[in-house]
């Protein structure tokens, strides 16, 4: 029934418009930036980490487990996508969404050990972050070295091989808009609650009879698919397939967002993925030539401060501003 | 698969034992730290990139060989420890695992692009040392540098060993280990216990990075493999004290010679890597751990 459906895809009312007006300032960022070539990749390259960040926050934030593994999903979204369009002309339409099933089908292979009731948060991280160097080694041991090129294919659709980035970042932009709102969705849903209990304590949440092992993992393929969707995006965005793709500190980075944003907080989540990797190519252009890894060090930096001062992030910020500007006579609840 | 010169996998194996040995050193302070402590120290691999940087320095500023430097490189690395662990350990003593983590992986990437901004990329090595003659037992030739890491190696696992089960010091380390509330009644001093442990457990990673320094060179990414594998040989141990450390040390260094011989050196970390997986999946509580 369409009136069943709508409900499902509804938002409450502050949040809808909350969206709908992200949608629209991100659609009009290539307007200000005059769709200068140079400023749409950059615009791109953050609307990447964003969507990433906004993916990742489901298993960081909302499920509390640390995943170090973003860039390997992602990874392995571009590498299907990108060997089965350069080899056998498949569209990648099809490709992105067979490479979120691979990512998905390792995901729970990594998941399904380390969620096992009573094993320390510290296995999972170390488990991930291993992930990203065994599928390097993988991949390498299969193709080596060489990069494999994506030619450019007509039509362009089809094949989502445009010669001007502006595609792109709508389709990126489209991304972090639609993975936005799975993210609200959920956190309003019964999987949502179960893992809001699970973070906070998790032997309370078994006794009370939430099968903790199946909800964290219906957060960890949630997230591992839309990572391997963003990836297959990515490759028809640079069309190299290397090994390169699985690059550790990727999953590192992703992840430093992810907490320096607020854990659990999508608001705050984009928000930091917007503002570290304006940072990190302003620093890089700026400094980078002669201090390299001086990006990086900001955020190990910026890490370590918000880990040892304020915990929750910049989702603390975003709430003081908000409770100024709409709520000022209400007290704050939460 | 081809056929496996026996004469070539005795010899690999044996090259495992004394990287095994290594392995079980560098581990050992991660190990101390994470068992006493209950710390999640995701940036112990960095300790060893920036011991290895600091052996690099001395070495070559000093004209010393660096297998000597580690007396030097282990107090400051104490107190190096030490200043860590006040500055920034301290304030997450019994937060949440996932802060733990975040926070020393704020560490670990400060710590390896500092290196990358001083040193810049390319591998730095010592040219000079003491032992650069190989030693030949009949089939086998090992690299005598190789040979002395291993040997140091143990002899400072088991001055630690002693050092847990013999001295004061260690019985108070073990009893807050235990249980930090009943060994603060016990008038136990917890928070200076966790500092001495902290310092301790970084200035092993000096002497390892020392040692490291007699073969290889140093480079900012070190500090990923050797962090990682850290954490596997402390996964694989379990909470089984220096001799559980050391047997999977060994079990790892013997484990990636056998990649190395049957599929090739890509495949080093790869072995190690699905190792951990396996014990991960089928002993969540480590080959050789009590609880």
């Amino acid at each position: 029934m369409p009136g069943v459906l709508a409900k499902k895809l509804a938002l409450t009312k502050e949040r809808l418009y909350g969206l709908i007006g992200l949608a629209i300032v991100l659609a009009l960022v290539p307007v200000f930036l005059g769709f200068n070539f140079y400023y749409v990749l950059l615009a791109t390259n953050v609307m990447l980490a964003a969507s990433l960040v906004a993916a990742w926050n489901i298993i960081g934030g909302y499920a509390g487990q640390l995943d170090l593994a973003a860039s390997a999903y992602m990874a392995l979204g571009a590498v299907v996508t990108g060997h089965l369009l350069a080899s056998y002309g498949l569209t990648p339409w099809i490709g992105m969404f067979l490479g979120a099933g691979l990512a998905v089908t390792v995901a729970v292979l990594v998941g399904y050990p380390t969620f096992r009731f009573g094993i320390k948060e510290v296995w999972y991280a170390l488990l991930t972050s291993a992930l990203v160097v065994i599928l390097m080694r993988i991949y390498y041991l299969i193709y080596g070295s060489f990069e494999t090129y994506i030619p450019h294919m007509e039509p362009e659709w089809l094949y989502l091989s445009f010669r001007r980035y502006e595609v792109y970042y709508y389709l990126l932009a489209a991304m972090v808009v639609i993975i936005i709102w799975i993210n609200l969705k959920i956190k309003s849903s019964k999987l949502g609650y179960y893992l809001a209990a699970i973070r906070e304590d998790e032997l309370a949440a078994e006794a009370l009879g939430i099968d903790v092992r199946r909800y964290k993992l219906y957060a960890l393929m949630i997230y591992a698919a839309l990572a391997g969707i963003i990836g297959g995006i990515y490759i028809t965005l640079t069309g190299i397939l290397s090994y390169r793709l699985f690059d550790p500190w990727l999953g590192i980075v992703t992840a430093v967002m992810g907490i320096v944003g607020g854990l659990g907080s999508i608001e705050g989540a984009v928000l930091a993925a917007v503002i570290l990797r304006s940072l990190e190519e302003y620093l890089r252009g700026a400094i980078g030539a002669t201090y390299p890894g001086s990006h990086l060090l900001v955020y190990g930096l910026i890490l370590i401060i918000v880990g040892v001062l304020k915990p929750e992030g910049l989702a603390s910020l975003i709430r003081y501003v908000k409770n100024k500007l709409f709520y000022r006579k209400r007290e704050e609840v939460k | 698969m081809m056929a496996i010169d026996p004469s070539l996998l005795l010899q690999n194996i044996v090259n495992g034992v004394f990287t095994g040995l290594l392995y079980s050193l560098v581990a050992l302070g991660l190990a101390l730290i994470f068992g006493v402590m209950d710390i999640i120290n995701f940036a112990h691999g960095d300790f060893v990139m920036v011991g290895a940087y600091l052996t690099f320095v001395l070495a070559t500023t000093f004209m010393i060989d660096p297998s000597l430097t580690a007396f030097i490189t282990m107090p400051i690395f104490f107190v190096f420890g030490i200043v860590i662990y006040k500055l920034i350990i301290e304030r997450v003593l019994g937060a949440e695992p996932l802060i733990q983590i975040a926070v020393t992986v704020g560490l670990l990437m400060v710590l390896r692009n500092l290196a990358l901004m001083i040193f810049h990329a390319e591998p730095k090595g010592v040219p000079f040392t003491m032992f650069t003659q190989p030693i030949t037992l009949g089939p086998i030739t090992i690299a005598s540098s190789r040979l002395v890491a291993g040997i140091v190696s143990l002899v400072a696992l088991g001055l630690v060993h002693m050092l847990l089960t013999r001295t004061k010091w260690g019985i108070a380390m073990r009893a807050t280990a235990d249980d930090r509330e009943v060994a603060e009644l016990m008038g136990i001093n917890v928070k200076r216990v966790y500092a001495v442990t902290f310092g301790l457990g970084t200035s092993l990673t000096a002497l390892a990075a020392a040692l490291i320094m007699t073969f290889s060179r140093a480079d900012p990414y070190l500090g990923l493999l050797y962090g990682l594998l850290s954490w596997v040989i402390v996964a694989m141990g379990g909470l089984g004290g220096v001799i559980g450390v050391l047997a999977s040390g060994l079990i790892i260094g013997i484990i990636e010679a056998l990649g190395i011989t049957i599929v090739g050196a890509g495949a080093r970390e790869l072995f190690i890597y699905l190792t951990f997986f396996f014990i991960l999946w089928f002993r969540p509580r480590g080959l050789f751990g009590k609880r």
